[in-house]
């Protein structure tokens, strides 16, 4: 039952009226688009900015009766059942909030950064449809629900990319995108038919769950399952291997890539880990697995984003390296810090993405190299810009300090020192990229080519505030407070609370990794004492690696030319040449060409075929007499 | 009712041939025909929806003539069920379709559109035909048609194309001939709905797995089934634009329905005896017919070859029937028969565009194409939705079909469904290659005179992109309707697998 029995208290179950109100917008839009008068995006924003108010209301509702589960019949094949239901338990009911938040935000923004945009109602139509897919991704509770709107959300990704199609650069970097994730969509679509196939036909997370913790599935088919479903996870978010789609995804506009590029869709892959959390946990050989990819993606990235000249392009290998600290966070057994890490991570990076194009928008600049001292132009966009840059480099009190330490102290005791002491590097890295921004973007002098540069209209500069005031403050949702409220782990874990954990090792470390990494990036891009040029010449090889990616991207670009195109040419001049030709022509030209022979045997001669007769006769009586002596 | 169905197509071939002599009216009439024909199958359907609901295996609406040709014993039988009302909707859906895609025929117009109608009233007849003789005599009628239309209207290699179309079908059907042949004189009866029950248990004059074979050949060229394949791309590139609507629309369908109501209805210990041939089949039809639609550069040919690869999942589906442990489940079956009606909308609605396509930009080499979403962004929006319900973007119909196929399947043929499901990408590959290059990139000078698409020529395109979605996302409206179809056949085939 989607609507709530008369006389029942819980009101959680009108969650699914977020999505639904996005989809609403959507079709209202495509539909009748030409009927609505003046501005079609105030449907879009007005849908979503409702989906913000349930989520008040669910949380309200929820912290007073408790959450559920809930569902109507789709459609029956067979003895299957599928069904459309939703989950609310803290992970939903957080992922609610981070959604439609960050999704109202980015609309408004856009209503400013895509003024006079052609096809600008198209724009927000896509937005609708994904924040409903998306909504719909953190709310079902069942796995062919998931596997839709996961689907559905990588077209909406796959359509903002190849927003400005016209560029041939947007139209090939969306088709990565898609056929990127693709690949791990299918490795998810057979996990969760595997998974189905296990329990007997079923879909919904709970009772897979239950199955799973009697040890009705195999654990050899657990562990298969669970890192097939991973791999679909790896694609959404843009885990090594399958991560080379997110960067050449800043094709979109800015605020595509800050809500789904960094916020929302990409962390897709880290929530349904988190919500699969009690079946990895019986799949430990999965859940390594986890961990190692994290940490992989993690340390590769991040020192790819120190190379990077492109702003956009840096900020999208730090989510890609972020996104590979929650991996490594779930992956250590930290559920509530991978979860926490999701949630900064998401408000600053937002933010960043949100500045960046505020800062495209006003001097026109997307090489960092071009920028500097735009705090002197743009007041508001460099001071949010610089909180987001301080929130992610994890400098105290911000929000990302916070969460990364947790994510550090997850990753000791989970997965011991060697794992530890990689994430601290990695930690480093971040650090030290971010204090590259901060000095080569934010503060330095202002080159005179922008001096024209100019701060963005107010519906840009208010979804930064907000932004920027949730990144310096999120952290603070980590410890306790008050008697009510015991902090985040608190809240949101799984099985038992977690206390808010502060390791003074830990905590030491990570404090002197992160000043280290911004004091580093003054020395060489402020004070000018160490000379990045000089270290980029010491070091020719490691910085041709770098922008080079690792020549992973050129690696698979030679695969798919070398190896599948040539296959499939190989296999095309095999259908033609072998089966076409020899095959149904050489069957054809063989009647033709026995039809030339045999016709010399008509000869016309009366005794030619009265001796072909006799044959005949004999032959088939022999046959009779030898073959079929019953018949 | 039924028989209103089948004949009113070529009654108004008749009325062109007698009456009509300007073009504009045979349009016009052949376009009242179908739409009419459409109202009659959709009454259909909604008749069978709510009346007969319920009463599994049964057929509805029938119309028997015992003594039609009574020295044989062949019956005038008409009927329908779950398995055939579905194609029959389809069948008049792609046959409006086609009539308003041909509206800028100009060649011998009026020999044209009765080609046409009187190829949809042979369709029509294969599905709701219940006497085997009957049914062959539809099967053939098809080709007449057929022949004329891709050899006159046609282009390129188009008597090639057509003399191979028809050569395959034929040596098919020669092998359906003895098929039927061996059956009516090993029981005596022409009669599909008594044949199931009267082959069990009785002596067969050709061997079981004979019989199966040769009818299995005959639908499996229809389908067609790798590696019997090769007519398809050259009937299809050939073809006018409705003709491959229909073709790629409906008539693929006679194959899978065949199978389903024929060779395996009427043999289904054969079936399951030999599911590992056709799951095999099917996995090559499906990955060989992606990775070579991979390579295709006629926008024409690209979509014909990807038929051949969602025909595989066709065969996928049906290759479930063995069940698991002796227990058989619809599932696969029904995703079979979802796969041949969305592959119909999808596939039919591909033809229709990229006919528009070529007609308006008058090229179909991908290469030489780019920008054209900017001039014709009505034709680039229906592009990107069946491109999307192509490569089974879930709230299209594409997404249901294949789903359920896996469901079906993956349970009974693990490693082959999980081979197949990687069809999948590569389909995301070329569909997504194809949307690129033909609409996306910058407008170029030599398209800036092309227009989108005309009144008459949005219609089917909507009517499609409605059905893709309703069934896309309301799957119900058939699942439920193959479901009492395919009752009686999963029931035979659950005796034939022991208890």
């Amino acid at each position: 039952m989607l609507f709530p029995e008369p006389g029942t208290a819980s009101g959680v179950q009108w969650a699914w009226l977020a999505p639904a109100l996005s989809a609403s917008a959507f079709f209202a839009v495509v539909l009748l688009g030409r009927f609505i008068p003046r501005n079609r995006a105030f449907l879009s924003i007005l849908a979503i900015a409702a989906g913000f108010g349930v989520f008040w209301y669910v949380l309200k509702e929820f912290l007073s009766s408790g959450g559920g589960e809930f569902s109507v019949k789709w459609f029956t094949v067979g003895d299957i059942t599928v069904s459309w239901g939703i989950v609310v338990d803290e992970l939903s009911v957080v992922m609610l909030g981070l959604v439609t938040f960050v999704a109202l935000a980015v609309q408004v923004y856009s209503l400013g950064y895509m003024k006079g945009e052609a096809r600008f109602g198209w724009y927000f139509a896509v937005h609708s449809l994904f924040a409903a897919a998306m909504l719909t991704v953190v709310l079902t509770d069942n796995f062919l629900l998931l596997y839709m709107a996961w689907e559905l959300v990588g077209v909406c990704s796959y359509l903002l990319i190849g927003f400005w199609y016209e560029r041939r650069s947007a139209a090939e970097a969306a088709k990565k995108a898609f056929i990127t994730t693709r690949i791990g969509d299918v490795g998810l679509l057979i996990g969760i038919i595997m998974l189905f196939k296990a329990t007997g036909g079923h879909f919904d997370y709970s009772t897979i769950v239950h199955v799973a913790e009697e040890g009705g599935i195999a654990s050899g088919t657990l562990t298969v399952a669970m890192l097939l479903i991973f791999l679909g996870a790896m694609g959404k978010s843009a885990q090594f291997p399958l991560h080379v789609w997110l960067p050449d995804a800043m094709e979109g506009p800015a605020p595509v890539s800050a809500l789904i590029h960094a916020a929302t869709m990409v962390v897709a892959g880290v929530y349904l880990v988190a919500r699969l959390f009690p079946l990895f946990l019986l799949a430990p050989t999965a859940l390594l697995v986890v961990a190692i990819i994290g940490l992989i993606t993690a340390l590769l990235t991040a020192s790819m984003a120190l190379v990077m000249t492109d702003l956009k392009r840096v900020l999208a290998y730090s989510t890609i390296s972020h996104l590979g600290f929650m991996m490594l966070a779930l992956g250590s057994g930290g559920f509530t810090a991978g979860m926490f890490h999701l949630l900064t991570h998401a408000f600053a990076k937002a933010l960043l993405f949100l500045g960046a194009g505020s800062i495209a928008h006003g001097s026109g600049k997307t090489d960092i190299r071009e920028m500097g001292g735009l705090w002197r132009r743009m007041p508001v966009t460099a001071v949010a810009f610089g909180i987001g840059v301080l929130a992610l480099g994890g400098i105290p009190p911000l929000s990302g300090f916070f969460s990364k330490d947790e994510v550090l102290v997850a990753v000791l005791s989970g997965r011991g020192p060697v794992f530890f002491v990689l994430t601290l590097a990695a930690a480093l890295m971040s650090a030290m990229y971010m204090a590259r921004l901060l000095f080569l973007v934010v503060l330095g002098n202002l080159k005179k080519e922008n001096e024209h540069a100019h701060e963005s209209p107010w519906v840009m500069k208010l979804p930064l505030v907000a932004l920027a005031i949730l990144a310096l403050t999120a952290g603070f949702l980590a410890p306790g407070w008050t008697s009510d409220y015991k902090g985040f782990g608190a809240f949101l874990f799984h099985e038992e609370p977690e206390a808010y954990h502060i390791n003074g090792l830990v905590m030491g470390l990570s404090l002197a990794l992160a000043f280290g990494g911004f004091a580093l990036g003054w020395a060489l891009y402020s004070r000018g004492l160490l000379s990045a040029d000089r270290i980029r010449e010491r070091f020719a090889w490691l910085h041709r690696l770098l922008v080079n990616k690792y020549y992973i991207d050129a690696l698979y670009q030679w695969v798919i030319n070398r190896i599948v195109l040539v296959l499939g040419r190989f296999i095309a001049l095999f259908d033609r040449v072998v089966i076409n030709d020899t095959g149904v022509n050489g069957t054809g030209r063989s009647v033709l060409l026995s039809g030339i022979r045999l016709r010399y045997l008509e000869t016309g001669k009366v005794y030619n075929y009265a001796l072909g007769m006799v044959v005949g006769v004999v032959v088939v009586a022999l046959i009779w007499w030898l073959g079929l002596p019953n018949v | 009712m039924l028989s209103a169905i089948v004949f009113l197509p070529l009654a108004g071939a008749l009325v062109i041939a007698l009456l009509l002599r300007e073009e504009r009216r045979i349009r016009l009439w052949a376009a009242a025909v179908t739409v009419a024909e459409l109202a009659l199958a959709i009454a259909a359907f909604v008749l069978f929806r709510v009346e007969d609901y319920r009463r599994v295996g049964s057929m509805e609406l029938v119309e028997r003539y015992e003594s039609w040709i009574p020295p044989l014993s062949v019956q005038y039988h008409l009927g329908i069920d779950g398995l055939s009302v579905p194609l029959v909707l389809l069948t008049a859906l792609l046959g409006m379709c086609a009539v308003f895609a041909s509206w800028s025929v100009r060649v011998r117009v009026r020999e044209y559109f009765m080609w046409l109608l009187i190829l949809q009233t042979a369709v029509t007849g294969v599905f709701v035909s219940l006497d085997f003789i009957l049914f062959f005599i539809f099967w053939e009628l098809e080709l007449l048609p057929m022949y004329f239309l891709i050899s006159i209207w046609g282009s390129g290699r188009k008597d090639y194309s057509a003399m191979k179309f028809v050569i395959f079908t034929l040596s098919g059907s020669a092998f359906m001939l003895v098929g039927i042949l061996a059956l009516f004189f090993s029981v005596d009866t022409f009669s599909m709905v008594d044949l199931p029950s009267k082959i069990e248990g009785a002596r067969l004059i050709l061997p079981a797995g004979a019989i199966f074979a040769f009818l299995f050949a005959a639908f499996a060229v229809k389908l067609p089934v790798w590696p019997l394949h090769t007519w398809l791309p050259d009937a299809h590139t050939d073809a006018p634009t409705a003709v491959s609507v229909m073709l790629a629309g409906v008539l693929l369908k006679m194959g899978g329905y065949g199978m389903i109501r024929i060779a395996v209805g009427m043999f289904p210990k054969m079936a399951q005896d030999y599911a590992w041939l056709l799951a095999i089949l099917a996995v090559i039809s499906v990955l060989y017919g992606a990775i070579v639609t991979l390579r295709q550069t006629d926008l024409k040919r690209l979509i014909a070859f990807s038929s051949i690869s969602h025909m595989g999942y066709v065969l996928l589906g049906i290759s479930s029937v063995v069940g698991v442990k002796g227990a058989v489940s619809s599932v696969g079956l029904t995703g079979a028969a979802m796969q041949m009606f969305t592959h119909g909308t999808i596939t039919g609605l591909l033809f229709l565009l990229v006919g528009l396509v070529y007609d308006k930009a008058h090229t179909r080499h991908i290469p030489d194409m780019g920008g054209l979403a900017t001039r014709m962004p009505l034709i680039a929006t229906a592009m990107v939705v069946a491109g999307l319900a192509s490569l089974g973007l879930p709230s299209t119909a594409g997404f249901v079909s294949e789903v359920v196929v896996f469901l079906g399947t993956f349970p009974v043929w693990g490693w082959a469904t999980a081979l197949a499901v990687f069809g999948i990408v590569i389909t995301a590959g070329y569909i997504l290659w194809m949307l690129q290059r033909a609409l996306f990139g910058p407008p170029l000078q030599r398209f800036a005179q092309v227009g989108d698409a005309t009144l008459v020529e949005v219609l089917p395109i909507a009517a499609l992109v409605i059905a893709i979605m309703v069934v896309g996302i309301y799957p119900a409206i058939l699942t439920e309707v193959f479901k009492t179809g395919l009752e009686p056949i999963v029931n035979s085939l659950q005796t034939a697998a022991g208890p």
